[in-house]
């Protein structure tokens, strides 16, 4: 394991896509926090919005990318054939899986904590001017507050298991480009639907099995009995979508061919 | 470790195709042993069995008396070089050897020797991208040699190689089985293993025709010929056919003579006093051979016999 | 001639490249089965629900259509007399104000912009019957409206105000004055086939006092009564029966005459005048969310899912030349580079603009009938209108599909082509219509990005006259069918442009 470790780390690290997903990763998220957090307002007493799930907008954005990074560390491998050496190399394919698994959890942690660091910080300077206020009943974006912190931490999980899910999910259906459309389907359709969808109890459903609606109610730190469900029941929901895909992944790699 | 591929009963089906009707053979050290026949024939899909990528239905194929995929670190019991493309194009050749080397824990050192062994040292920090066929094949083949494996496994090495590349492959071959590795080359090819192989293992439609060592092979399909080089054809014909042989032209003053020993030939033009330059007994090249033994089993050639 | 001859037979080698890849024929096959499905289940996921007040079912779940044929709400305070043939109706508003109550609190005054009272001519007191009526509003001053739809803007804005409605034959004139002196022109409309007999009076009706509170990927409103009361004097009727007294119609009434509890509407006769109070509105229905009714493109919206096989199939379509060199084999068979990516992109775009089509009008006829099955009310549009919504998202995939496969010739690498349009076109729409960010953000997301265009699928109009959310999450989008659709294909122009050039300048 240690050496299967090791050579996804090597693999990961000698193609110059890795570094430029992570910054992007790090970019998208914060640019679309920081453009977030400047156009909303709060024009007095309990204005509805969410100061911490605003800063931290961007994740829904960055997520695509890490679904890029994650899917291509399988897919690329499928494209070129390479996959074959690599099992040539490492016979027991479930330790391959754990340790791309592994590497690119750590990465995305890394990458995501850069992320949303900088998001919080830029909504802690800019929300103030945009009426969130203490005076308006918003304190001052600060990981100190336990809420806070927990969206802060939740969305840095949140992109580690979005990254798990794409891996699982690429696996399964070994070439990129299906990959990326069937994750960021799953990930984007939810809330489409269930916005059409006008019976209550569907909505609820829909909302609490999405792996992005649930996932991203870790965001929230204000209103949360509004919630479709709690915020780390919620983080668990897209968990589980991420544990199905991996196994489905780590079954047939086990009964294919390579 | 006892260094040879044990291959036995190996069957395996895609849907209603047989890739693999009963596989059945042995790799020895010390020898290249050639694995030849049409495309299609079940090599590959052989090959993917042995290092543990694909299933079987039926069969097993050991290494060194040990499945390929319990191998703890299986780099340094077989090396192997499926398809040279097979490597992601933005990865410089040596971190592509490093990745591998990892895999096996191995130093990075052994990495800048195989290359070296390769002669690829000026093109390995370049994109592999950017190599030509046979440079992957080199970079191929040096990812093979990284664990200093007994056992080596290429799938057509010279495909695409240019004829000095060809060469050097050859002579390569031939320096890893004298160091007493044991060494299974596939090729579609019977001419490309001339003067390489030691032995060869003939298949067709999934199983072996035949496991034969070259020389044998060839001993066997020149049979009891005799070629024959005279000014009067005519005259020679008539007294060798008189005498029970067959007799086939094979260029303006050559004869193929068969039925006959080479010592009743000259026996025989000496005399009717028919003037002769030469006889010597008829050496079939490996290709003939090959020919010969495959007419049946070639599934093209079977199609097109159905077809008549 | 050869030319096109030469053109021909590439879109012939592109086609046969394209439908005899299994996976691209199943991709968008998938496309659109997922276009109808995830329509048909937005439909049978839709459990329709309508309590009144004291919860009781609804008696009826249709509301009233208007002379245009569009579902309207009209509700209001009628204090009316009959006016045979030509005539005029005459009166000063002196004071118009709101009051709500919210549970059972003392009421406070609460004039909504469009609180609306005046003098109007009605083809009879039947709901969705034709009107004109010249009114002083609560934030919007003097309007002249008519059949609902219709909503000219006066001059004046103080009270009092005078007002006057003339009739000759189908054609009614607006007049306002703010001294019964000097009159001024506010508009003139035809009724069509108005009968001779009709109701004129005066009118009083203030809509719900709406508030919608927006948080991240849900809105929640609160929505209660209000009541406009409306003093009016100096009232004179020419072409009635002199003798004929007011008499007083909650038309449209579903709330027994007293909302939420407070003063009862009706009407009074003061000393010279009329007090007037109503409660409701006299416009169109806005579809939104928590809105009655089900509009065309609530069946298209497994569109969105059919977008992202599309995006997929069109990118790979043309990575798949590079990950295998083939693209070496097109264009050593024609070497124009140009005319290989338009033959591609040709292909493409038709290829997907068929299937959606197929898919779109399988989907929405469908997709309606579960609605109605259900009870919903589906809210009617032109013919012109749903013919646009049906081709226009036939349109917006093809469009899409070649926007796809240009990024994917510049990328050349198929997960990053994939990404990019996804995140473009999907993404936005996504975050907009999911209520995922404030409606600023949205309309400015739905306004440069290529998820514009989704707005082709928009049906409803959005009415200056009625106060409503007009946010993407309600179907409305912030620039118009076709000027969003531009937007792609300004994007697609420009993606095409990159791939043509470097496709040239490249080596292959």
């Amino acid at each position: 394991m240690k050496e299967a470790l090791h050579v996804e780390w090597t693999k990961l690290r000698t193609v110059a896509g890795t570094v430029w997903l992570l910054a992007a990763v790090v970019l998208l998220t914060v640019a679309l926090g920081v453009a977030t957090s400047a156009a909303v307002s709060c024009s007095g007493v309990g204005c509805g919005q969410d100061p911490a799930k605003i800063s931290l907008t961007g994740i829904a954005f960055g997520q695509a990318v890490v679904a890029v990074l994650a899917v291509l560390a399988v897919g690329g491998e499928y494209s070129t054939g390479m996959i074959r050496v690599t099992f040539a190399a490492i016979p027991r394919r479930s330790a391959v899986l754990a340790a791309k698994a592994s590497v690119i959890s750590v990465l995305v942690l890394v990458a995501g904590a850069t992320a949303v660091l900088v998001s919080v910080l830029a909504g802690r300077i800019i929300l103030p001017g945009n009426g969130f206020t203490e005076a308006n009943g918003h304190a001052v974006l600060s990981l100190a507050d336990g809420p806070v912190l927990r969206a802060a931490v939740g969305s840095v999980l949140y992109l580690v298991l979005v990254g798990l899910l794409s891996l699982g999910v690429a696996t399964v259906v070994r070439d990129a480009a299906t990959a990326i459309g069937i994750v960021l389907g799953l990930l984007y359709l939810f809330p489409v639907v269930a916005a059409v969808v006008s019976d209550p109890d569907w909505f609820d459903r829909l909302q609490r099995i999405s792996p992005m609606t649930a996932g991203l109610a870790v965001q929230a730190t204000t209103n949360l009995d509004s919630l479709p469900i709690g915020p780390w029941a919620g983080l668990g929901v897209l968990g589980l979508w991420a544990a199905g895909a991996l196994s489905a992944g780590g079954l047939l790699l086990r009964l294919r061919d390579a | 470790m006892e260094a040879t591929i044990e291959v036995t009963g190996l069957r395996k089906r895609y849907g209603p195709t047989v890739a693999l009707d009963g596989m059945t053979f042995t790799v020895t050290p010390g020898k290249v042993t050639g694995f030849v026949g049409p495309n299609g024939a079940g090599k590959s899909t052989t090959m993917r069995v042995i290092l543990g990528l694909d299933s079987v239905d039926e069969g097993r194929a050991l290494v060194g008396g040990r499945s390929y995929r319990s191998l703890r670190h299986p780099l340094r019991q077989v090396g192997s070089l499926l398809d040279a493309g097979a490597l992601q194009p933005s990865r410089t050749g040596r971190n592509h050897l490093l990745w591998l080397a990892h895999s096996q824990g191995l130093a990075a050192r052994r990495v800048d020797e195989v290359v070296e062994r390769v002669g690829l040292t000026s093109a390995i920090r370049r994109k592999a991208g950017g190599y030509s066929l046979g440079m992957r094949q080199r970079l191929g083949i040096a990812a093979a040699l990284l664990g200093d494996p007994p056992v080596l496994v290429l799938d057509e090495p010279v495909n695409g190689m240019d004829p000095e590349g060809i060469r050097w492959m050859r002579g390569f071959l031939r320096s890893l089985a004298a160091e007493g590795r044991a060494v299974l080359v596939s090729s579609h090819l019977m001419s490309e293993l001339q003067d390489t192989a030691d032995h060869v293992v003939i298949v067709g439609r999934g199983k072996v025709i035949a496991d034969v060592g070259v020389a044998d092979l060839i001993e066997s399909a020149s049979g009891d010929r005799v070629t024959l080089r005279t000014g009067d054809r005519a005259r020679a014909t008539t007294v060798l056919a008189h005498a029970g042989a067959t007799v086939a032209v094979t260029g303006s003053d050559t004869l193929t003579v068969s039925g006959l020993s080479g010592e009743r030939v000259v026996a025989l033009l000496g005399e009717n006093a028919v003037p002769f330059s030469e006889v010597s007994a008829h050496r079939a090249s490996l290709e003939e051979a090959y020919m010969e033994l495959t007419r049946d089993a070639v599934e093209f050639h079977a199609a097109q016999e159905g077809a008549r | 001639m050869t030319g096109r001859d030469g053109f021909g037979q590439l879109l012939r080698a592109e086609w046969t490249k394209f439908r005899t890849v299994r996976g691209w024929v199943i991709g968008l096959v998938a496309a659109a089965l997922v276009t109808v499905l995830i329509g048909l289940f937005g439909a049978a996921a839709s459990n329709f629900s309508c309590s009144g007040p004291n919860g009781q079912p609804c008696a009826a779940s249709t509301p009233p259509i208007g002379p245009g044929g569009e579902p309207v709400i009209d509700s209001f305070s009628f204090a009316h007399k009959t006016l045979t043939g030509d005539g005029s109706i005459t009166a000063r508003l002196t004071s118009l104000t709101a009051v709500s109550s919210s549970d059972g609190q003392a009421p406070v005054e609460d004039t909504q912009p469009w609180t609306k009272a005046g003098v109007v001519i009605k083809e009879s007191t039947t709901p969705g019957s034709q009107y004109a009526a010249m009114a002083v509003t609560g934030g919007h001053g003097v309007r002249m409206q008519h059949n609902f739809t219709g909503d000219i803007a006066g001059t004046l804005s103080a009270k009092p105000s005078w007002l006057r409605l003339t009739r000759s034959g189908d054609t009614i004139t607006g007049h306002e004055s703010a001294d019964g002196v000097n009159w001024h022109l506010v508009g003139t409309v035809t009724l069509p086939g108005l009968p001779s007999t009709v109701q004129a009076g005066l009118f009083a009706t203030s809509p719900h006092h709406e508030e919608i509170t927006e948080s991240f990927a849900s809105a929640s409103g609160t929505s209660y009564p209000t009541l406009a009361t409306a003093e009016f004097d100096r009232i004179d009727l020419e072409g009635t029966r002199p003798d004929d007294t007011w008499t007083g119609d909650n038309i449209g009434d579903r709330s027994g005459g007293r909302p939420d509890g407070g003063s009862p509407t009706g009407f009074e006769e003061t000393g010279d005048g009329v007090t007037v109070r109503g409660s409701g509105n006299i416009a169109p229905i806005v579809a939104g969310r928590g809105g009655l009714g089900k509009t065309v493109e609530s069946g298209l919206v497994g569109a969105f899912a059919g977008l992202i096989a599309v995006i997929v199939v069109a990118a790979t379509f043309m990575t798949s030349e590079y990950r295998r060199g083939l693209i070496r084999t097109s264009l050593s068979a024609s070497p124009r580079r140009g005319r290989v990516l338009a033959a591609k992109s040709a292909v493409i775009g038709s290829v997907t603009f068929v299937t959606g089509l197929a898919a779109a009008s399988i989907a929405v006829p469908l997709v309606r009938a579960v609605e109605r099955d259900k009870g919903h009310f589906a809210f009617p549009v032109p013919t012109a209108t749903e013919l646009r919504v049906v081709v226009g998202t036939a349109a917006l995939l093809a469009v899409a599909a070649v926007f796809s496969l240009a990024v994917g010739t510049v990328l050349r690498r198929s997960a990053g082509a994939v990404t990019v349009v996804i995140v473009a076109i999907v993404l936005p729409y996504t975050l907009a219509i999911a209520s995922v960010l404030p409606t600023g953000p949205s309309d400015w997301l739905l306004r440069v990005t290529p998820a514009a265009a989704f707005a082709v699928q928009q049906s409803m109009p959005e009415y200056p006259q009625v106060d409503a959310g007009y946010t993407p999450a309600d179907g409305y989008f912030p620039l118009p069918p076709l000027g969003g659709f531009a937007v792609l294909c300004g994007y697609t122009a420009l993606a095409l442009g990159v791939a043509a050039s470097v496709l040239r300048r490249r080596d292959a």
